[in-house]
């Protein structure tokens, strides 16, 4: 009864529609270059899409799915002015598999100073770090670990990070792969018979596929 | 020199009680001569009084310390380890004082001369009281004092004779009264206690003879303070007891309601004067719990956890809608209660003057950081650097203490002077490995650590595992060769 009072704008202002003109808004968004020229065609806009959630599935570490990332993160903590400020933003790895070894992402060209790593007790409490993380808009990028979730913490993500205007990576195992998820791009990770093998299963704006990825 | 001054000072102090009866003249008083101050605070060199009162500086010493006035009960019977009995017992003595404070393990000291004038004469506060406890069946000693250590010293000594009360309420007769106390009462540590009646010290009177630089050798400075405390040459200070407050309210209502809309809208005065409650306490809640009672069966629960600490009634509104939002009434209901969770301090953090009006509400790292490890815990949340450093288990470490505040230096890493590669993740311990590996890349030989007991000797390569068909496969791994006992263990992994 009460619910039938609320005037349009209250219906648009709700999270939940989506309205046509933000889907014309979409490319304006920037987008990270993936360091592989191969895999950026493939994206629409030409690189990761930031201000979104990105859904990786995998079911063993060490297939350089890190990797994938890696120059994006590179390059977005090279660009100053971030967010309105003169610092570099953060990077946030929550629950990660391993200890992130810190030469190798020096090596890289990773700024250690501004990463941070979360290690919390469950699974809800890491997805709870993850939402707080995204959209505080001091992170660039959040990477999450995770053995599994359910849709509308996903939807909570996602949200926070379109607020935020930071980018969610979320690593999960393969078999969520036939589950609906509202990540704006969702790819599989496997091993390949010489090399690693990259199949994207959805892709906003653009076509699924398996990428003629070049390898490490 | 000072111990000749104290004593002359409690040789004063009992001058003084003899000289009681007699009208004592004000300047009589007998005002410690050297008032122990910590040596590390100036003291001010004139302290401005105020040209209305003619008083000297020492006399409004004296004065200020007899504007308190305290009274102490002691629970013989309270068996230590009740801490909850005690805070129960000060809600009842908030009554008669705002502060109440508790002794463990089994007194409480009330400051009573503020409330001298609305429940006194202090015989009939006193009696009051001491009625309070009687009430709630509780034997009790009490004893009323300038200091809060002589209340409690007389208070555990008890009335001689079970006569009535001990009430000292002029701090010259102070000490004549504390003379004649047994020095069991102070609760020192048997050793001190022994110590004293070896040097045939039984009562407070020969206590406080005795010169004040020996007995703070003998017995400790501590000793000395209490005595100092107790004779209210030094002001003890006490932290009054502050009950737990909790926001809860019910609503009734005049009809049962059956839709959960209708009890969104009959929420929202609740909500708003929860959140006028916590902020008028300067406090937030991060757990919330809303009760719905039904004519029949038990009541329906809510609970609700925030994700930080909040005031704000939007959000607790939220929070509270979406929950209701999901929930079936399995009855009507017929009145609801809305009750916080334990209240905590709110940071600053969350109270925005601009909140809204910005383009969203935007978190500074250090709030992030904080909020995650409320949450989380301090170890939960934190940073790496890199060392350099030869071993690759001790060439990086955590953080603790983020740079936060600090503005980012970039720093020029040296990728040029690494040819090979390291992994992303580093297993803490190298886990043993069979050699059916493809080696793709070295070796590196690493030779170091010979000085700190923690030497290692390894030839590193980047490697794939063999597949069935006797093919590279899968994941590229970071190995070594130890190169004494030729075995291979696996030591990162390039995700």
């Amino acid at each position: 009864m009460l619910r039938e009072v609320s005037s349009l704008d209250c219906i648009l202002a709700d999270a939940r529609v989506w309205r046509l003109k933000d889907a014309s808004a979409a490319p304006t968004r920037p987008v990270w270059s993936t360091g592989c020229s191969s895999l950026d065609a493939r994206l629409p806009g030409g690189g990761w899409p930031t201000a979104s959630l990105i859904e990786v599935l995998l079911d063993d570490t060490g297939l350089g799915e890190v990797q994938l990332f890696l120059p994006a993160l590179v390059e977005c903590q090279r660009r100053t002015g971030y967010g309105g400020s003169d610092d570099a933003p953060w990077l946030v790895w929550i629950a990660p598999p391993h200890e992130p070894y810190a030469p190798a992402l020096a090596q890289q060209g990773i700024e250690l100073t501004r990463l941070l790593v979360v290690r919390p007790a469950s699974a809800t409490e890491a997805l709870w770090a993850a939402e707080q993380a995204l959209g505080s808009g001091v992170c660039a990028a959040v990477l999450l670990w995770l053995k599994g979730t359910d849709d509308r913490w996903l939807r909570r993500l996602k949200l926070a990070a379109e607020a935020g205007g930071a980018l969610g990576v979320l690593f999960r195992p393969e078999r969520h792969r036939f589950e609906s998820s509202p990540a704006s791009l969702r790819l599989v990770v496997t091993k390949g018979e010489h090399e690693t093998r990259l199949d994207l299963i959805k892709v906003q704006g653009g076509r699924p596929g398996p990428v003629d990825f070049g390898g490490a | 020199m000072k111990s000749r001054a104290a004593k002359s000072q409690t040789a004063d102090l009992f001058a003084a009680e003899n000289a009681l009866p007699a009208a004592p003249a004000p300047p009589a008083i007998p005002v410690p001569p050297a008032i122990p101050v910590p040596p590390a605070i100036p003291v001010p060199p004139a302290i401005p009084v105020p040209p209305a009162t003619p008083a000297p500086a020492p006399q409004t010493v004296a004065r200020r310390c007899v504007k308190q006035l305290w009274y102490a009960a002691v629970f013989p019977e309270l068996i230590e380890g009740e801490p909850a009995v005690l805070r129960r017992l000060c809600m009842h003595a908030q009554r008669f004082t705002s502060f109440v404070s508790i002794e463990p393990p089994n007194a409480l000291l009330l400051e009573i001369k503020g409330s001298l004038k609305l429940f006194g004469p202090l015989e009939r506060l006193h009696a009051d009281i001491d009625a309070c406890w009687r009430r709630l069946a509780l034997p009790v000693r009490s004893a009323t004092a300038p200091s809060t250590l002589a209340a409690l010293w007389l208070a555990r000594a008890g009335s001689p004779g079970a006569g009535p009360p001990v009430q000292v309420e002029d701090l010259r007769t102070l000490a004549g009264r504390m003379a004649e106390l047994p020095i069991d009462c102070t609760a020192w540590d048997i050793e001190r206690l022994q110590t004293l009646r070896a040097m045939g010290v039984t009562r407070m009177g020969e206590l406080l003879r005795l010169p004040r630089a020996g007995l703070a050798l003998r017995l400790g400075k501590d000793a000395v303070q209490d005595l100092d405390f107790a004779l209210a040459r030094q002001a003890a200070p006490r932290r009054a007891f502050v009950p737990r407050e909790r926001f809860r309210e019910r609503c009734d209502f005049e009809s049962e309601i059956e839709t959960v809309a209708y009890l969104e809208k009959a929420l929202e005065p609740l909500i708003e004067r929860c959140a006028r409650f916590l902020r008028e306490r300067q406090a937030g809640v991060q757990t919330m719990r809303l009760k719905l009672r039904h004519r029949m069966g038990p009541a329906t629960c809510v609970h609700v956890g925030l994700a930080s600490i909040t005031s704000e009634r939007r959000r607790l509104t939220d929070v509270l809608t979406q929950k209701l939002g999901r929930l079936e009434l399995p009855k009507p209901v017929r009145d609801m209660e809305l009750m916080s969770g334990s209240l905590q301090p709110l940071s600053a953090g969350s109270l925005d003057v601009f909140a809204g009006l910005g383009a969203g509400s935007r978190d500074t790292a250090p709030q992030l950081v904080e909020r995650l490890r409320a949450r989380l815990g301090e170890e939960a949340v934190y940073g790496v650097a890199s060392i350099p450093e030869h071993r690759p288990e001790a060439a990086w470490r955590r953080v603790q203490e983020l740079p936060l505040a600090s503005a980012l230096q970039r720093t020029d890493h040296g990728a040029a002077d690494r040819i090979m590669p390291r992994p992303v993740w580093l297993l803490d311990v190298p886990l043993p490995l069979p050699k059916d590996l493809v080696l793709e890349q070295g070796p590196e030989r690493i030779e170091s650590g010979w000085w700190d007991g923690r030497g290692v000797a390894r030839d590193y390569y980047v490697a794939r595992r063999l597949s069935g068909a006797r093919q590279p496969r899968g994941a590229k791994l970071w190995v070594f060769q130890e190169r004494q006992s030729k075995r291979w263990y696996l030591h990162g992994m390039f995700a």
